[in-house]
């Protein structure tokens, strides 16, 4: 396997003072791979993407970006770290134009000349975002939506994604451009820690499949495999896990 | 037909400087999704300012801005980063009026204590002239609120549309999730959309005492108009909000020359109740209200 470029360790985490939502989480991505997370509603998929990119911090355990430990510190400082996430529902700014989201996802680039030249790489990656330049976002599809946040996501060039069920609400269609870019990311040497209900379809385009239940990985192993293992099913029908 | 278009003429002025007294509220809402009581009173507090301007100096009120608009500036800032950002999120909507609320009484306590119960104003010489055009009555002073109010509301939009710190604000407001993910300092950029908003208030303070004699109990009366225009604008949207200004003003004008001050008071309820009922979420943009 490639080397890890994100992982989280043993980690702990909930919100307030409530209980711990993570209870020992741990899940590695390398360079160039994607990693899926799957787990019925509650398990706490979003709460761990949340500790990797700096929104929650851990209670306990560690995060590692590019073997560095980085629990505890803010989105910006990951976000330059290299790390971009893409939250669960609607995250475009709606009240603001396709051209304005893409250039806040470029938001910590003081040179402008970079920054020009990133919009064009972007505007590239995704057509339908050159194309809706001018529109207000929250106008679009909810497909174009998802299009506009993934580009602003990979405005800095990040070494690894998180994408919060990125095909939610999503039409077939918008669901494969989705699964079509996930796998582009990977061809270009990003790793990608993927959430998604659709586990079925998830665990066709991911290297690795972890089955999240009560805030920790029950079972991993290659995405191929898990894809077929009886016990998937049963996770989501409320069975045992073991 | 005259004394329509002089309702509207008048509705159009007021509405105007509504827009502004209405824009700081906005901005409140839409970074910290509270209601902020006591903006009407930072209203009269800079509105006391420049009738003490005015008196114990002899100077024009507006000469207070210079330094009311800074000071009000790092107040919202403190009083945003101080207080409000301090409450626990899960009951901040009904803490933050409490708060508010107590920040108002303090307000008006003080100035009780400093200039009286009484009523004062501010006559300036342009106050008693007014501007005809086709048989509808202009007042100056009426004139130069809305002036003012242009063009502190145009510099305001400037803010918000052009410049880095605007961005960064309207991503806070739109989506704070995703511009912590950008990497915007939200919480940084909350304070200072506390203090531009409380800024708004120091130049409406001091239009507001151009053109209307006040007490230190005066706020009240404000703060149920400006909540209803910030409902009927949509919550948090600081455009919505101006619109909505524009068009109760000019209700209210009309109301007033056909009916009667009590019935043009009360089409500011009427329009929010209409609003709650019919479209919680504004009439304006601000896609705020339906997410509670
Ligand atoms: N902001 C929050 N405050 C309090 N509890 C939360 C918050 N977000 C999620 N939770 C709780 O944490 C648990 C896991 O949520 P989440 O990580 O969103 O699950 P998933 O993404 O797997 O559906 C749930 O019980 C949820 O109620
Ligand atoms: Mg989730």
């Amino acid at each position: 396997m490639s080397e890890a470029v994100l992982s989280l360790e043993d980690v702990e985490a909930g919100y307030g003072r409530a209980a711990p939502v993570l209870r020992g989480l741990s899940v590695t991505v390398g360079a160039g791979q994607v990693v899926c997370l799957v787990g019925p509603n509650g398990a706490g998929k979003s709460t761990a993407l949340k500790v990797a990119s700096g929104l929650l911090a851990p209670r306990s355990g560690r995060v590692v970006l590019a073997g560095r430990d980085v629990a505890g510190l803010s989105p910006q400082r990951l976000l330059g770290l290299g790390l971009a996430h893409v939250p669960q529902g609607h995250s475009v700014f709606r009240e603001m134009t396709v051209a304005e989201n893409v250039r806040l996802g470029g938001y910590t680039v003081r040179d402008p000349a970079r920054l020009a030249e990133r919009v064009e790489a972007v505007k590239e990656l995704f057509p339908v975002v050159a194309e809706r330049w001018g529109s207000m976002a929250g106008l679009l599809s909810g497909g174009q939506q998802k299009q506009v946040e993934f580009a602003r996501a990979l405005m800095l060039e990040p070494k690894v994604v998180l994408l919060d069920e990125p095909s939610m609400g999503l039409d077939p269609r918008a669901t494969r451009v989705v699964f079509d870019q996930i796998d582009l990311m990977r061809r270009t040497g990003v790793a990608v820690l993927l959430v998604e209900q659709n586990a079925r379809r998830a665990l066709e385009t991911a290297d690795v499949g972890c089955v999240l239940d009560l805030g920790r990985v029950h079972i991993s192993g290659p995405a191929r495999d898990l894809a077929a293992d009886p016990r998937l099913g049963r996770l989501y029908l409320g069975g045992a896990a073991t | 037909m005259s004394l329509l278009l002089q309702g509207l003429a008048l509705g159009v002025l007021t509405g105007g400087l509504y827009a502004l007294l209405a824009s700081g509220l906005s901005l409140y809402f839409g970074v910290m999704r509270v209601v902020m009581v006591a903006h009407p009173a930072f209203l009269f507090l800079a509105a006391y300012l420049a009738y003490t301007m005015h008196t114990a100096f002899a100077a024009d009120p507006f000469l207070t801005l210079p330094v009311t608009v800074p000071v009000f500036f790092a107040l919202g800032v403190a009083v945003q980063r101080l207080l409000l950002a301090r409450l626990a999120p899960d009951n901040l909507a009904m803490m933050s009026v409490l708060l508010t609320f107590g920040i108002a009484l303090t307000i008006e306590g003080l100035l009780g204590t400093v200039y009286t119960g009484s009523y004062k104003s501010i006559s300036m010489d342009y106050a008693t002239r007014s501007l005809t055009v086709g048989g509808v009555h202009l007042p100056y002073d009426k004139i130069i609120a809305f002036l003012v109010a242009a063009i502190t509301l145009a510099a305001l939009f400037a803010v918000l549309i052009r410049s880095r710190f605007g961005q960064a604000l309207r991503a806070t407001i739109q989506h704070r999730e995703a511009a912590r993910l950008v990497g915007i300092h939200t919480e940084r950029v909350a304070g200072y959309g506390f203090g531009v908003g409380l800024a708004t208030a120091a130049v409406g303070g001091t239009v507001l005492a151009l053109i209307t004699p006040f007490l230190p109990a005066s706020h009240w009366a404000w703060i149920g108009k400006l909540m209803a225009i910030i409902v009927v604008g949509g919550l948090g949207s600081v455009a919505g909000a101006a619109l909505a200004a524009v068009v109760l003003g000019v209700v209210e004008g009309l109301v007033l020359v056909t009916i009667d001050a009590t019935w043009a008071t009360m089409m500011f309820y009427v329009f929010l109740f209409l609003t709650l009922l019919v479209r919680p979420q504004g009439f304006f943009g601000g896609r705020l209200a339906h997410r509670f």
